[in-house]
């Protein structure tokens, strides 16, 4: 089956969190844990304190047990958290979900335990759906509000209708009148505003951290590539002068004196040239992948595509005969012309091809085709040739990097043809797909805005 | 008579490569190491051509050597061939087939060159003997 791997320049992450890691969701998870038994806690000492200071008649012991049942799931979460490593976010995320929705029923059998809808604290049902918002997307959110809301309604209409059982927070009397209810019903409202004030702001402040951490670390990415291509830059230049002087040295000799030597000396110093002049392909695709850099609005010229891809293809001639390539192009009906560097166009178009040809098996197809998409336009190379394995599919991107089968095809190529082609690629603003199967074939595709 | 070749470029090395070359093609060569030595060789002997290179110690020492030759009555008529081992170094990006007008030169080229060529191209640009 064909697989899509579209290059993006930013680091692989999933998208559907804003987690960056399991890591730094399990450091949620533990606050939960610290948060839950603030909680048991706070259940433990309100019943003690209704019973004891308010003469409330609260059912004190089912809810000093529901209380000791979340202690002991607490104790196994914390327990967890400890032993288990964070791996996978995804799974992570479940976890706490499902943590989240026991607390809810528990939250429920509490709220059942002390007043139902007179117990002011079934706010806190809202903290837990702000938490779930904040942590989980979409249909995640709507579950632990849809379940919230299910558990509240359950018990109020259950206690309604006689099905469980209403246990009165305060006998007789109008409770808004109550000075103690109106007490408890203000700090519990005062309680969840902050308690959801403190929670946005705290995973919000979690969220700046980490984004700050990120802004920082692009710079620094920008800042090394920069020093990378101004050592490239150094290099090519430092090592072409050497090389050219050798190179016209063995290339004068072979000239003057060629035909004096033996026919063995004479073959090794075209061995010499041949070699001398793969360096200096080296130093040029490094020269080209630094050079026109800063310039992509620079040196914008009206470009014939057409005309372009005929030439290319004209240039491969030779070698596609060679192999004998089943040649299909498709070219729009009237000439594509857009205004580019016509440079950084070339060395896209010219990369492409030349290395579909290099790297197509003999006899193999190789279809190139150009589309007018209206803003933009696209070139698609496609061939039959070794493929791109899964692994390899973002490194092949990178300066110098050569695949296995790529090496074993041929000695030749620098490994910044297509590094090139996916920083032209970037300058220009355009994108860059491939589409490979290894040992099936490889279709490249870009697509350059016509402005 | 041995038609006379003035090669200027710093490159010691290379400067030998295109005199071994150009002498067994048939030519003379002299050659200079640095653009005011080779301005002063190119007004004494008057050498039939000039190979030039672009770079040397100075950024542009070429061309600054090239106006001058251009400027000089003496020089104005001789044909050069401006060589460059890193055509982007310059800074100027230029494109000899674009940007002829402005380079003072008969031809621009990136080296490395085939021996077979810089010898094709020198017997093009020498002016017919008299």
């Amino acid at each position: 089956m064909m697989k899509a791997a579209t290059y993006s320049p930013a680091p692989a992450t999933d998208e559907s969190t804003q987690f960056v890691s399991a890591a730094s969701l399990r450091l949620r998870s533990d606050w939960f844990i610290k948060m839950r038994w603030g909680a048991a806690a706070g259940v433990a000492a309100l019943t003690l304190l209704a019973g004891e200071v308010a003469h409330i008649p609260l059912p004190r012991e089912p809810i000093l047990a529901t209380a000791a049942v979340l202690i002991l799931l607490n104790v196994v979460y914390a327990v967890r958290n400890r032993r288990v490593a964070p791996a996978v976010i995804a799974h992570e995320l479940r976890v706490v979900k499902v943590q989240m929705l026991i607390d809810l029923l528990l939250l429920t059998v509490l709220i059942n335990l002390s007043g139902g809808l007179e117990n002011p604290f079934s706010f806190i049902y809202v903290v837990h759906v702000l938490i779930a918002s904040l942590l989980f997307k979409g249909r995640d959110v709507y579950q632990v509000a849809l379940f919230s809301a299910v558990l509240f309604s359950f018990d109020i209409l259950g206690e309604h209708f006689g099905l469980l059982p209403h246990n009165h927070l305060q006998g007789g009397g109008v409770l808004t009148h109550a000075p103690l209810y109106m007490a408890v019903s203000l700090a519990s409202f005062w309680l969840v505003l902050f308690g959801c004030a403190y929670v946005g702001a705290s995973i919000m402040r979690h969220n700046r951290t980490i984004k700050n951490e990120l802004v920082a670390r692009q710079r620094q990415l920008v800042a090394a590539d920069k020093a990378k291509l101004d050592f490239f830059r150094f290099v090519s230049h430092e090592v072409k002068t050497p090389v050219v002087t050798a190179q016209s040295a063995v290339e004068a000799v072979l000239g003057v004196a060629g035909g004096e030597m033996s026919a063995k000396a004479a073959e090794t110093l075209r061995r010499a040239v041949r070699r001398l002049n793969q360096a200096l392909e080296i130093v040029k695709d490094l020269s080209d992948l630094t050079r026109t850099r800063m310039s992509a609005d620079r040196d914008v010229a009206e470009v014939n595509l057409s005309r372009l891809v005929g030439k290319l293809l004209a240039e491969q001639g030779e070698l596609i005969a060679e192999k004998g390539l089943v040649q299909t192009t498709a070219l729009p009906p009237e000439d594509l012309v857009m205004q580019a560097n016509e440079t950084m166009i070339e060395k896209i178009f010219d990369n492409l091809i030349s290395n579909a040809v290099r790297y197509d098996i003999p006899g193999g197809a190789l279809r190139v085709s150009l589309l007018d998409l209206g803003d933009s336009v696209r070139l698609s190379v496609a061939d039959e040739g070794i493929g791109v394995a899964p692994e390899d599919r973002d490194r092949i991107f990178d300066e110098f990097y050569r695949t296995p089968a790529a090496k074993e095809m041929s000695a030749l190529g620098t490994g910044l043809g297509l590094s090139i082609v996916k920083r032209f690629t970037e300058q220009l603003g355009g994108s860059l797909q491939l589409d490979s199967t290894p040992g099936t074939g490889s279709t490249f595709t870009v697509t350059l805005p016509k402005s | 008579m041995k038609r006379t070749i003035l090669v200027i470029d710093d490159d010691i090395d290379l400067v030998e490569v295109i005199r071994l070359t150009l002498e067994n093609a048939g030519f003379d060569v002299i050659d200079a190491q640095s653009g005011a030595r080779g301005l002063e060789l190119a007004r004494e002997q008057g050498p039939d051509l000039i190979i030039l290179d672009v770079m040397m110690g100075v950024i542009d020492e070429g061309f600054q050597v090239a106006y001058e030759l251009r400027g000089n009555d003496l020089t104005a008529d001789i044909p050069i061939l401006m060589m460059t081992a890193v055509s982007d170094q310059t800074g100027f990006g230029f494109d000899p087939e674009r940007d002829a007008e402005f380079l003072p030169v008969d031809e621009f080229l990136e080296k490395p060159l085939s021996p077979q060529r810089l010898v094709d191209l020198v017997r093009k640009h020498l002016p017919a003997t008299a």
